[in-house]
């Protein structure tokens, strides 16, 4: 009842006011009349009244501070005080809040990033409930089974797999969960509607969408018995699938869609703006979805991972909780199969921090680094405000010889501060939102739900906390200052107008914080540039030039068995080789950057050793279209077939690796016990198939023409060109739509994009961090340049006296750059070793450089020294050309 | 305690009333500046133990008139029994002492 009565009377307070001074002045009116009544004179009695009454000026006060208006009026009176300072020196006023906006702005940028990709939550109700299921194999090196799915999170270690549906069953019995789901990605040709289309789809069990709590927009979702071998083909649809691809026609529900050339009914239709969990924020949406109807055989076979999972926990129930009740599960599972289940671990995490994954690490690293430059803006902003302040001596001398406290001079300090902070803050959101918008359109494909990056409280709360924060790391100083003012020394001294001893010292301080900040953000930028051109200069082994690849996924339907697939593609390349500007043509189950398939080996038919290089089946043009040179024995060529004998070309390392660098020609190998012997006919040379950053591993090259050796479907397709490779794409169609005309083409790039695309977010980082670093080293010259510049200009007349008692020029110049060369001498050691401190931060994103790398070191030491001697070099020259007679006369 | 004993004896009044009321019974004892009525009000109405309603004066003239809410007869109770309680001692210890 108290509080709500003293901020009602707050809003009301003029009125207040109004109506006491007239209580008081009736009070007056009533006992001046009642003392004339007793026989005074009129205007004694007025006078009497009111020496009765006393001060009613000061009684008004007092009840103005009873109800607390006075804190406020005050600050309002600072506040004005403080906007009209700012008013009146608007080239300072424009450099502080610009120098804020743009440290401000960077933060609120980055932490927009941070926030929609990993701090806002997931797009479902209760996404704090649902977690991501996956296997994770505890001893890697054992590959007694076949992965094959691709994970849609990123946390776990290097074991992470995908789940096996035969352990779903399972992990369903978990009480923990409310519900468990399992999906995985499956793209489907489309056709009958138009050009035949690749469409992102994916298989998902029936509780799928009751899992995530998002049921159709339309329709229904999946019945439990749709979700079996043989049931009636079922679809459902995204919005964005009805309204483009449908047109949003009236009777989408039921109608029949041709997906790999089966009809499928749709049932449903999602809400507008539904995404699957592993497609948030990315390019490619899914946007039909199927039921998973996994087969017998499939769910026998716990061996064979390939889906994700995604569970919904009860209410209450804590993920710790949850994976302790897994662990039980796993337990008797390892004990009924230890083959399959023993080495096999299931593990849950929040399914937010699992889609974020390891971009979180990078992008927590970048808002380190964008803290740091808020820092280095604060301490520009904060040596500014000393210069004002110390211009401002005389004033608050004056103040405080006329009876101000010292308390009421700080506050007056620490407004004027706030009121910039809120400027800057303010300019910084603007500036933030611009380099927001920038940073989306350049940022790297791959980065979940970066596309929804914007403004909301929580970025608005950061952004005015940190200028709240900063207003007082910037105010701080000067007011401290301001308030150690003796008024008799400075009004002394203040015609000459010197600084004080301990406000140049404050100055010297921050100005070596501010060299040691952008030092600590240089080496970091230099450590990630080293890396990147580390990557760089990796060599791929193959070439990419001039080639482009794509996918033609052929459906089961149409195309049953390999022969089928092969003869397909075999029909392709005879056709395309034949186009004008053909070099080469080459077909293979997924070219390099595309991922692959791994298989266990028995080498020379010792059963007892398994060994697990990778895999790939290829047409004899594979080698030549990608510039692989053969190093020994043959290649595979056109007479290998299903009726010759099996044949395989390994690369450098599978010989190094496996045959102990034996000569590998003649070897024999095993996929399994009663498999076929495949003969080594030949060695390549050693390519970098993941990419720069991948690791080589042992590779077995097989014949496409040999399909009953591999279990894969041939789904790649690259042509090498004589010139433009992008120019044959059209005819290459032709062709393709000449054979089958439902067959799309789809992931159609040039092999030097696909490895341009595969560096593109360390290339962002690195970008981002040198900019940082740039904005860095800028701020820390004008933070030098400003401090020298006033020194010199404080030491005129002291220059001026040893100019004219025969200083030559050199001499002035080494004085003023001695001082400098401490600043920044003392700068560059405390960031040295900040930087030993805070890079060992960005370890894991850098690419087999040390973040103790010398290099980068001393890069970033000299450069940082050579721009600051710069910097201080112009205000030393106009010190070394000081004209005695003109500085003395100052005096 | 005097201006809620005022105001407990009497209807509502205006500033001016409490005041020559206090002057009048105290039969000019308490003399204090006229003026530290008005914090003193302000206080009360703080602490929600008064209430002031704006009404007219018999001479038509507007004026606040403050009256004693439930909360602040509690109060003067209170306040009456430590008063009686402390006077008491005073007196105690300021009584001749019997020959």
């Amino acid at each position: 009842m108290r509080f709500p009565r003293r901020i009602a009377a707050f809003f009301h307070r003029d009125r207040e006011t109004r109506a006491l001074r007239d209580e008081m002045q009736f009070h007056l009116e009533l006992r001046a009349r009642k003392l004339r009544l007793s026989g005074l004179a009129p205007d004694d009695a007025g006078f009497a009244a009111r020496r009765q009454f006393g001060n009613a000026a000061v009684y008004q006060d007092q009840i103005s501070a009873i109800w607390g208006w006075t804190m406020w009026e005050r600050f309002m009176q600072d506040l004005r005080q403080g906007i009209r300072m700012l008013v009146k020196a608007p080239g300072f006023t424009a450099i502080t809040v610009l120098t804020l906006a743009l440290g401000l702005g960077i933060n609120t940028a980055i932490f927009s990033a941070v926030n929609a990709v990993m701090l806002r939550p997931l797009p479902y109700p209760q996404p704090d409930r649902l977690v991501s299921l996956w296997e994770e194999n505890i001893h890697p090196d054992d590959r007694r089974f076949s992965s094959s799915g691709t994970s849609a999170g990123r946390l776990g270690g290097v074991g992470r797999t995908t789940l096996s549906p035969a352990n779903l069953a399972d992990y369903r019995a978990a009480s923990a969960f409310e519900g468990l789901a399992a999906y995985d990605s499956s793209p489907v040709n489309l056709t009958g509607m138009g050009a035949p289309q690749r469409v992102g789809g994916e298989a998902v069990t029936w509780n799928y969408f009751s899992v995530l709590g998002v049921p159709p927009a339309e329709g229904r979702t999946f019945l439990p018995e749709e979700d079996r071998p043989g049931a009636n083909p079922v679809a459902i649809v995204s919005h964005e699938f009805w309204q483009q691809r449908m047109g949003g026609a009236a009777d989408a529900l039921n109608r029949t869609i041709l997906l790999d050339s089966k009809p499928y009914r749709i049932v449903g239709i999602l809400p507008a703006g539904f995404q699957s969990p592993q497609k948030l924020g990315l390019q490619e949406a899914t946007e039909v979805y199927l039921t998973a109807s996994y087969a017998s055989a499939l769910l026998a076979n716990r061996g064979d991972h390939d889906v994700n999972g995604l569970a919904r926990l009860k209410p209450g129930v804590s993920v710790a909780a949850a994976q302790a009740e897994l662990n039980t599960i796993w337990a008797g599972l390892a004990r009924q199969y230890p083959a399959t289940n023993a080495n096999i671990r299931p593990e849950i995490a929040p399914l937010g921090d699992d889609l974020a994954g390891s971009v979180s690490y990078s992008l927590w690293a970048l808002f380190g680094a964008s803290g740091l430059i808020v820092l280095i803006a604060c301490v520009n902003v904060a040596n500014l405000l000393m210069v004002r302040a110390a211009g401002r001596r005389h004033e608050s001398s004056v103040r405080m010889a006329l009876g101000s406290g010292r308390l009421p001079l700080m506050r007056q300090l620490m407004t004027e501060s706030l009121v910039i902070a809120v400027a800057g803050c303010l300019a910084g959101i603007v500036t933030g939102r611009l380099l927001m918008l920038g940073l989306t359109a350049i940022a790297p494909a791959g980065i979940p739900r970066i596309d929804t990056a914007g403004m909301d409280w929580r970025v608005f709360g950061v952004a005015a906390a940190m200028a709240l924060i900063t207003g007082l790391i910037f105010g701080m100083a000067p007011a401290w200052q301001a308030s150690q003012v003796n008024p008799v020394d400075a009004l002394k001294t203040a015609a000459r107008g010197t600084g004080a001893k301990s406000q140049a010292r404050w100055r010297t301080a921050l100005t070596i914080a501010e060299v040691s900040l952008s030092l600590i953000l240089l080496v970091g930028a230099g450590l990630l540039l080293r890396s990147f051109s580390t990557l760089m200069g990796v060599k791929l082994g193959f070439q990419t030039d001039r080639v482009i690849a794509m996918n033609i996924n052929l459906p089961e339907l149409r195309y049953a068995d390999g022969p089928a697939r092969f003869q397909f593609f075999q029909k392709l390349e005879d056709r395309v080789r034949a186009l004008p500007g053909v070099v080469g043509v080459a077909t293979a189950n997924r070219m390099p950057m595309r991922g692959g398939w791994a298989s266990g080996i028995f080498l020379d038919g010792d059963m007892d050793n398994e060994y697990v290089p990778d895999f790939q089946a290829v047409t004899p043009g594979y080698f030549d279209t990608l510039g692989i040179p053969l190093l020994r024995g043959r290649a595979l060529t056109a007479l290998d077939t299903d009726q010759s004998v099996p044949v395989a070309v390994v690369n450098q390392t599978f010989a190094h690796q496996l045959l102990r660098d034996a000569d590998p020609i003649g070897h024999t190998m095993l996929r399994g016990p009663g498999a076929p012997r495949i003969a080594i006919v030949g060695v390549v040379n050693d390519i970098r198939r993941k990419g720069k950053d991948g690791e080589i591993k042992p590779e077995v090259y097989l014949n496409a023409a040999q399909t009953a050796l591999y279990p894969v479907r041939l789904a790649d397709f690259a042509v090498r060109a004589a010139g433009d490779p992008r120019a044959l794409v059209n005819s290459i169609s032709r062709e393709v739509w000449a054979i089958d005309k439902d067959q799309p083409l789809t992931n159609v790039r040039t092999m030097d994009e696909i490895i341009d695309e595969a560096v593109a977010r360390r290339r962002f980082q690195t970008l981002l961090l040198l900019i940082f670093a740039a904005v860095a080293v800028a701020l820390a010259i004008v933070g030098i340049y400003g401090v020298l510049a006033y020194s010199v200009s404080q030491r005129i007349a002291e220059l001026g006296i040893r100019v004219a008692l025969g200083a030559p020029p050199r001499a002035i110049l080494a004085l003023v750059l001695r001082q400098a060369g401490m600043l920044i001498a003392a700068g560059i050691a405390i960031g040295v070793a900040g930087a030993y401190g805070l890079t060992r931060f960005l370890q894991d994103l850098l690419f087999q450089v040390k973040t103790t790398d010398w290099r980068a070191y001393t890069g970033a030491v000299a450069l940082l020294a050579a721009v600051a001697v710069i910097a201080a070099l112009v205000p030393a020259r106009r010190g070394a050309r000081v004209d005695p007679v003109v500085a003395l006369r100052q005096e | 305690m005097l201006i809620l004993k005022t105001l407990a004896r009497h209807k509502p009044m205006h500033g001016f009333a409490i005041a020559e009321f206090i002057l009048e019974t105290s039969q000019g004892v308490l003399q204090v500046e006229e003026g530290s009525l008005y914090p003193a009000l302000q206080r009360l109405l703080l602490k929600d133990w008064i209430v002031g309603d704006w009404g007219k004066t018999d001479e038509n003239r507007r004026a606040r008139y403050y009256s004693l809410t439930a909360e602040g007869r509690r109060q003067l109770a209170r306040e009456l029994d430590r008063y009686a309680r402390v006077s008491q001692a005073i007196a105690a210890i300021l009584q001749p002492v019997e020959p």
